[in-house]
């Protein structure tokens, strides 16, 4: 009895334990019936700070410095995503420039999800990827925009400077190795009139808040919390009905299809369990 | 403006997309056999990202940077352009500084080490320690007051407690004890915020198994 008993702690219950619990996730995720990122959407100061900094007459030329880290890029998207969707709807033009190689890859893919969702090419500007870490954005405050760059948008840029200060604002999304910090220390002491928001991941939380407290980042969403708060204050914005697509995060999927993913996971586990078992009986 | 298909919205809808979401749903269920207690699957899945990820890095190095900002412009005026020889230089001698003498390799290095030291720990000081410290004086009044007095003396608190192996009286010992536990409720707190957020990318990439991958709910 005993010697079965540990057979199944070992094979059994033991071994699907973590299966179990990415079900488990997964059931109380659909039976929440949870919109977007599924976070209590409670009043967030931080969330109302950034959609009103964004909606703020003036801001026609933004400039995003897109950093994230690709392993939590999935906690912040839906709120970078609605900050794309307010700025266009705005009218603003986008430029967007990456400092490290993480970032240039999630940057190119949404530069062309905005292509595909019919934001008009003029509007948007591709600054490429720029080398050299922090001395690379000292080298982006006067020189921004890549020699090949060609279109109204690159030339307006050129002809106010070609740097940082050409933009209206930024908008640092962080989780790399380049976030608001170096924004603050290496832009923000240059070029002090440049205003600067972020949307930050949990994980950069604690170094990003001190800079809001300070007055040394305009507006920041940092965390799953106050990005979901900025999503639902984007959506219940009056002026997105028309363009409520633009930020639409698709609902959690009904009840049963995250146990189907915990199935594939579990039979994922017993194909390399039985295969094991063949192995050692084949030895 | 339309939204992308799907949860991640990253994918076309044409062939290239489809297979994009087929490799990217294969990928996660590969990384997520170690739940299961399949290494093997999991350990493929570890190569790949690191094999993607180097050849990723490579090539970006090469479109981005080399090409552009360093060959094609010597080539276009060779004579014109004497810090990108240096640049060159610099680059061969990182390359090759396996089989050069050991000062002439350290050279590239010893150049990004200092200027990468020089520009963050200027900027830290201006930046961040600067501005930081201003703003723990409590400027403000009533519960401002009250709330910046509470955080420069945890701030200071914290700070004595990085006094280590130091000789010190019974005081500055029990302040820098209250320093410590303060910092490591601080770290907990976030800690237990982090793992809270985890939750949502294990949310995300179960609603992109289910939704972008297969279909449904759609």
């Amino acid at each position: 009895m005993t010697e079965r008993l540990r057979r199944i702690g070992r094979f059994g219950v033991r071994r699907w334990l973590p299966a179990g619990f990415v079900l488990l996730i997964g059931i109380l995720t659909a039976l929440g019936g949870s919109a977007g990122i599924g976070w209590p959407t409670s009043a967030q100061p931080s969330a109302a700070e950034l959609h009103a900094l964004l909606a703020a007459p003036g801001r026609d030329r933004i400039l995003v410095a897109f950093d994230p880290d690709v392993g939590t890029y999935a906690e912040v998207r839906p709120a970078v995503r609605a900050a794309f969707a307010q700025l266009v709807r705005a009218g603003a033009t986008l430029s967007v420039v990456s400092f490290t190689p993480e970032g240039r890859a999630l940057a190119v893919a949404e530069l062309d999800r905005l292509r595909r969702g019919g934001v008009e090419e003029a509007r948007l500007l591709d600054l490429g990827f720029h080398a050299g870490a922090e001395a690379g954005l000292v080298a982006a405050t006067s020189r921004l925009v890549p020699a090949g760059a060609s279109g109204a948008l690159a030339e307006a840029v050129r002809d106010a400077g070609g740097g940082i200060a050409a933009f209206d604002a930024v908008l640092v999304v962080g989780g790399g190795d380049i976030g608001p910090r170096s924004w603050v220390e290496q832009v923000g002491t240059r070029l002090p009139e440049t205003t600067i928001a972020a949307i930050v991941p949990t994980s950069l939380l604690p170094q990003a808040v001190p800079y809001r407290s300070s007055g040394q980042l305009d507006a920041l969403v940092a965390g799953v919390r106050e990005a979901s708060a900025y999503v639902a204050a984007v959506r219940d914005d009056p002026a997105a009905s028309a363009a409520r697509e633009a930020e639409r995060v698709d609902d959690a999927a009904p009840s049963a299809l995250p146990i189907i993913a915990g199935a594939l996971l579990l039979l994922v586990g017993l194909a390399d369990a039985i295969a094991g078992r063949w192995r050692r009986d084949a030895a | 403006m339309a939204a992308g298909r799907g949860v991640t919205g990253l994918f076309s809808a044409d062939g290239a997309g489809t297979a994009a979401v087929w490799v990217a749903a294969v990928a996660t269920l590969l990384a997520w056999s170690i739940l299961v207690g399949a290494r093997r699957p999991f350990v493929w899945s570890q190569r790949l990202l690191a094999g993607l990820l180097t050849g990723y890095l490579a090539l970006i190095a090469i479109r981005e940077v080399l090409l552009p900002r360093l060959l094609v412009p010597l080539a276009e005026d060779p004579g014109g352009r004497p810090l990108l020889l240096v640049a060159l230089v610099l680059a061969a001698a990182l390359l090759a500084s396996r089989w050069l003498p050991r000062p002439v390799g350290a050279l590239p290095v010893a150049i990004i080490i200092g200027a990468t030291a020089a520009f963050a720990l200027g900027g830290a000081i201006v930046g961040s320690v600067q501005p930081q410290l201003v703003a723990l004086v409590p400027t403000s009044s009533g519960a401002g007051l009250l709330w910046g007095a509470v955080t420069a003396v945890i701030a200071a608190l914290v700070l004595i407690a990085f006094l280590h192996g130091r000789s010190s009286g019974r005081v500055i010992t029990a302040l820098a004890g209250s320093g410590r536990w303060l910092m490591l409720g601080g770290i907990g707190a976030w800690l237990g915020y982090l793992a809270l957020s985890r939750l949502v990318l294990l949310t995300d990439r179960l609603a992109f198994l289910t939704g972008d991958w297969l279909g449904l709910g759609r």
